[in-house]
């Protein structure tokens, strides 16, 4: 059999290069950072940095052309032809409360309803907990299958002509189930007016994705899950829902004109931009995505599903180990599992040891812990500088846990 | 003085802990305590409750019930097997030694241990596990008062 190599070389990444020991099998909570990112921030701040818009010299159209330069980038990539609905945040999860606040505030009231899925990351959950319980509205999940993807059936009895917001991840991050958007988004057409807030994370990263063609209604993801900095992230939006809504933040570029009494505000995307705008990360960020468009989305994905297949089938032979989440084929690179006789969190230690780094935890996903019956699962999750070798180191550790903590005789 | 713990003495002590956590003593309910608290972590879902029969200024009685990692667990167990008999002030000195060992004010060497209590250093090494340590203690503290 031949060896699964990285997709991307592990010398890319000077935190790996400068580790070779480390196994590092956690890229669903961040990833690791190839140099041509971390130079595009330090030249952002060596020849362009000055506040984006805002100066009337050369050194600000430089950095203002930087700025929407990196945001067209990250449209092109993600397959938005109005790159004005790709609104800069720090991230999914401000993403997701700046729809909760801006469009959920406006739009639901006391007896209309919000559905949300039991495998949402608490990014996806809590905003509209919270929005339901401030507006009366009422909060509907639902539930899963026997192999933790979203129920199709439980989702067409859950959604109805009351039904205002759908909020659905694209990817789990606990179990990595690919959810089958197309067959979401006829569902909720068909049965409801409510908009579609997709969760993008862990689709971004992993899946070729092309907003336009989705037919969702907003969409969120994060720079530092695909190979960006941290602090950054996107929102996009329907340019006619965007219009409608009131800004979420306000001050600074946001606005228009301010008089004494009231203000008027700036066109999109600058009303959800308040404030001097993360232009490093975003240059940063559209270093990341030309490194992953260097790889192409389509290798990456199948670079990914050849290394959870290996790793699949090595831990579901394993005595005493449970997988959770659907087969390798709907599911992106990242493997939930638990020991029997082994706590997560003794594994996570036994793990470090062996120079592995998986999480163990509830992943904020706690919803989804409770109807596993568990309190926390240990995840390992690949990315493009993964390689067989981190399937071997994470088997073998995994051996010596079992060992260690094998009852006497 | 203790040694200072090297990684060679973190696996032993490590091997002396999964003995408690193995087979942990005093986990039992305690129908007669006096009080109880419980501590819980919510990144791991571990919960512990540590009881207590508090008789003449003593801890009479101590055990402890719930679940939790190797760490907590041994850490619970080695509590219930020193904290037993002892006055509630001891008992509490034993927390705050316990606490003062792994909080780094002051070097780990220097804080005295009950001699059961010892294999704990061995967490040292890992600051990721120190909650897991403390768990059971803080619920002692917090029953005590």
């Amino acid at each position: 059999m031949t060896t699964l190599a990285a997709l991307a070389p592990r010398s890319d990444f000077p935190l790996l290069a400068t580790n070779p020991a480390m196994h590092y099998l956690d890229s669903a909570a961040t990833s690791q950072k190839p140099a041509a990112v971390l130079d595009a921030l330090r030249g952002f701040y060596e020849t362009a940095n000055a506040n984006p818009h805002r100066g009337a010299y050369a050194l600000s159209a430089a950095a203002t052309d930087a700025y929407h330069d990196a945001r067209a980038t990250v449209a092109r990539f993600l397959g938005v032809a109005d790159a004005d609905c790709v609104i800069f945040t720090r991230g999914t999860t401000e993403s997701m409360n700046l729809v909760a606040s801006s469009w959920g505030r406006t739009n639901v009231h006391a007896g209309d309803e919000i559905v949300v899925t039991a495998l949402e990351h608490h990014a996806n959950f809590v905003p509209w907990q919270q929005l339901a319980k401030a507006t009366g509205a009422a909060f509907r999940i639902v539930e899963l299958t026997p192999h933790q993807a979203i129920d199709l059936d439980a989702l067409r009895a859950a959604v109805n002509s009351r039904t205002k917001v759908v909020a659905i991840t694209a990817v789990s991050n606990a179990v990595g189930a690919i959810t089958p958007i197309a067959e979401v988004v006829r569902i909720v057409r068909a049965q409801s007016s409510a908009v579609i807030v997709m969760d993008g994370a862990q689709a971004v990263p992993h899946l070729p994705v092309s907003f336009d063609t989705m037919d969702v209604d907003f969409f969120a993801f994060s720079g530092h899950k695909m190979l960006g900095p941290m602090g950054i992230g996107g929102l996009i939006g329907k340019r006619a829902l965007l219009e409608a809504m009131p800004p979420f933040q306000f001050g600074g570029d946001m606005i228009e004109w301010v008089h004494d009494t009231d203000s008027t505000w700036n066109v999109l995307p600058h009303k959800f931009e308040a404030g001097t705008p993360n232009a490093a990360d975003a240059v940063g960020l559209a270093a990341a995505v030309r490194y992953l468009e260097s790889l192409d989305m389509v290798q990456v994905r199948a670079h990914e599903l050849a290394l959870l297949e290996l790793a699949d089938a090595r831990l579901r032979a394993m005595p005493g180990v449970t997988v959770y989440g659907p087969p390798p084929a709907e599911r992106s690179g990242v493997v939930s599992f638990s020991v029997e006789g082994v706590h997560p969190h003794d594994l996570a230690t036994i793990f470090d040891q062996h120079g592995v780094c998986i999480r163990a935890g509830h992943h904020c996903a706690q919803p989804l812990m409770r109807r596993l019956g568990v309190s926390a699962t240990a995840r390992a999750s690949f990315y493009v500088y993964s390689d067989a070798s981190d399937v071997e180191a994470l088997c073998g550790a995994l051996e010596a846990a079992q060992t260690m903590f094998a009852v006497a005789e | 003085m203790a040694e200072p713990v090297t990684a060679s003495l973190a696996t032993m002590y490590q091997e002396r802990l999964l003995d408690e956590y193995r087979a942990p003593k005093n986990r039992r309910v305690m129908i007669d305590a006096t009080a109880h608290a419980e501590r819980k972590n919510p990144v791991c879902g571990d919960a512990i409750t540590v009881m207590v029969r508090v008789a003449d200024g003593r801890v009479a009685d101590v055990s402890f019930t719930g679940h939790g990692c190797s760490i907590a667990m041994a850490s619970a167990s080695l509590l219930t097997q020193v904290v037993g008999q002892t006055p509630v002030a001891d008992a509490k000195r034993m927390a705050s030694a316990v606490e003062g060992m792994l909080s780094g004010a002051h070097p780990a060497t220097s804080v005295a241990l009950a001699d059961a209590l010892e294999p704990l250093r061995g967490v040292i090494p890992f600051p990721a596990r120190h909650g897991c340590v403390l768990m059971p203690w803080l619920a002692l503290r917090e029953a005590l008062g």
